[in-house]
């Protein structure tokens, strides 16, 4: 009997690595998770440091070589100014990914979802109209399209402005009914989308490829000293949401549940879902429209981690972010831009989504 | 002490759900709630619970108004169990139980929110499954979790809405007895909306029974289990015979309910 207890042991921890989900008392599972996420957190920090030196590397040294470079010799004043551009990207790459993998996860947790991300409801589609109406009806000379500054508060204004009236008009008719918002806003967004279209067949030839310009993710256009102004926003967002990451908890066992425990429910769901919003307008009027990057880092990061704890969740998919956003990036300008970014992380997060639903759909 | 007093609310259609409610609930003993479908029974819940606020009339927690009690105060007087517990997340018995002392710690749980958490478990008997996730326990052991849970968030009162659905007979009649230790062992109030008559009879000390959106009667078992309310309230033909003082149920149409089916 000793014996058979003995044997069956090593099997049983076996098991229980291998599927998180075996018998086992309640401090052995926590302890095996911690020293599982610290392997997780340790193992992404190391890639994101890479990506990030690759990237710097692809942006700097890997112009100087010189097959690229016909052997002209680059200055060091040019060096240091190629430099002094590269890193504000940098920044503005790793801030709108912390940003957009954050307010992914907190609107799935509001959401009780895992597929869904904010950029479904419409923020791209808005962000999209809203330079295309601007060039079609300004020019793309005009300040409002012109001027990086101008332009982002124009943009980041009209999303903020129209998912305000959503979730503000919408969730108080419908009585906080999420689905019905959702709803709306893929409506809602289907219907700009093609208004869009329309008017980017009959605007000029030349307009409208300012405006691909302005709306495909183009890390190097973008203005070095608006990244500065946006990053206070970006840090405020990114930090509200953190502070409530015992409410996300609560949250993610369902609305009943939380407002049984105390959560002031409908307040919360609000806050959220302006933190959303202007998250959202903030990094996509920076950096461009990124669909799948929160859904992907989002769910990469409860595969990682198995927890339902939004803290260690929201670093590890902001982590994941980064890392998937910069990565992409420095392999993009090692190959000198023969395929952008998002090219990248849409396919990689599509063929993701097939898999999470075919998983979900199993379970 | 919690009263009701006059809620009447009703959906958006204009139909009543409730209509001019008022129930004084009695302290330290275990109501039941029976009626039919769509009684109202979840919605006076519901009400009583602040899930879904008053829309006419109030409902009064030791004299205050419950709509206008911060969320998180309510919640340490009167914790509620929800029909369905289908959670969208994969967590332990001993994360649920902990999630119960939210009210108290938001979340940050220290000593006494642990020693909680380990009395709450201990007393349902669940300590050796606590590291265990809730899709690996049986049906009947989740519905204790969860009562472990509304244990730990340590509230007198303690509202509960048709516990024994989807619940064998062994874990119904365990339900119900850990329901009945709370009341004699912890001094706690239960409110349980029960769809099983036999189990309101055997284990309630004071039935509600609703028709329509009004109380059409409430007393102890004895009064209520009795053909003269039953009949009306369920629309059915019951009949009621005596077993050790209990009185139970027989709603099968037998020879005598079939000759006399419309009979109410």
């Amino acid at each position: 009997m000793a014996e058979n207890f003995a044997g069956a042991k090593p099997k049983q921890l076996w098991l229980k690595f291998l599927s998180f989900a075996g018998p086992g008392s309640a401090s052995t599972q926590a302890a095996g998770s911690k020293k599982r996420s610290v392997t997780v957190f340790v193992v992404l920090a190391v890639l994101l440091v890479a990506a990030m030196a690759l990237y710097l590397y692809s942006r700097t040294w890997a112009k100087m070589l010189p097959i690229i470079n016909l052997g002209i010799p680059v200055s060091p004043d040019a060096f240091s100014n190629i430099l002094a551009r590269a890193i504000p990207h940098l920044v503005a790459m790793v801030a709108s990914a912390v940003v957009l993998a954050v307010v992914s996860l907190s609107f799935q947790t509001i959401t009780q979802s895992r597929v869904l991300t904010p950029s479904m409801i419409g923020f791209d589609s808005v962000f999209v109209g809203t330079q295309t109406a601007l060039v079609f009806i300004f020019g793309a000379s005009h300040v409002l399209f012109a001027n990086p500054l101008v332009n982002f508060l124009v943009s980041a204004g009209v999303m903020i402005a129209i998912s305000f009236f959503m979730f503000g008009f919408i969730l108080r008719s419908s009585r906080n009914n999420i689905v019905f918002l959702l709803m709306f806003g893929l409506v809602l967004s289907g219907i700009i989308s093609s208004g869009t279209r329309y008017l980017q067949i009959i605007m000029n030839q030349s307009e409208f490829f300012q405006v691909q310009a302005a709306t495909s993710v183009n890390i190097n256009n973008i203005s070095a000293d608006l990244v500065w102004y946006v990053l206070p926003i970006m840090a405020v967002v990114v930090a509200l949401t953190l502070m409530r990451h015992r409410k996300f908890n609560v949250m993610s066992l369902g609305p009943q549940q939380a407002k049984g425990l105390g959560l002031a429910y409908e307040k919360e769901l609000n806050i959220n879902l302006v933190l959303i919003a202007v998250g959202m307008s903030v990094a996509t009027a920076l950096i461009g429209s990124l669909t799948f990057l929160g859904l992907l880092a989002v769910n990469a990061a409860r595969e990682l981690l198995k927890t339902y704890k939004h803290m260690p969740l929201f670093i590890c998919s902001a982590m994941v972010a980064a890392f998937a956003l910069v990565a992409g990036q420095g392999v993009m300008e090692l190959i000198r831009g023969a395929i952008p970014v998002t090219a990248i992380i849409n396919l990689v997060g599509c063929s993701y989504i097939f898999y999470l639903i075919l998983k979900e759909n199993r379970v | 002490m919690i009263e009701v007093q006059n809620i009447t609310q009703s959906y958006s259609r204009g139909k009543e759900i409730l209509k001019d409610v008022s129930l004084t609930v009695r302290e330290h003993e275990i109501t039941a709630l029976i009626g039919a479908n769509g009684a109202g029974k979840s919605t006076l819940l519901s009400v009583m619970t602040n899930l879904v606020p008053a829309q006419s009339g109030q409902v009064l927690l030791h004299g205050q108004d419950i709509r206008k009690m911060k969320s998180s105060e309510l919640a340490k007087q009167i914790a509620f169990l929800k029909q369905s517990q289908q959670l969208a997340i994969r967590i332990t018995v001993n994360d649920l139980v902990e999630f119960g002392r939210f009210p108290h710690c938001g979340g940050r749980l220290g000593d006494e929110d642990k020693r909680k958490v380990a009395e709450a478990l201990d007393y349902l008997n669940m300590g050796d499954m606590a590291g265990k996730y809730l899709d690996e326990i049986s049906g009947g052991q989740r519905q204790r979790a969860f009562i472990a849970m509304i244990l730990a968030q340590d509230t007198p009162y303690i509202f509960l809405d048709e516990p024994l659905n989807n619940l064998d007979i062994r874990y119904s009649v365990e339900m119900m007895k850990n329901v009945q230790r709370l009341v004699s062992e912890l001094g706690k109030t239960v409110i349980v909306v029960l769809h099983d008559i036999n189990f309101a009879s055997a284990y309630a000390d004071h039935i509600v029974a609703m028709q329509d959106g009004i109380i059409a009667k409430e007393g102890p078992p004895r009064e209520v289990v009795t053909p003269q309310v039953l009949n009306p309230v369920f629309e059915h033909k019951f009949h009621i015979i005596d077993h050790d003082g209990k009185q139970v149920s027989l709603y099968y149409d037998h020879d005598e309910a079939s000759s006399c089916k419309f009979c109410g």
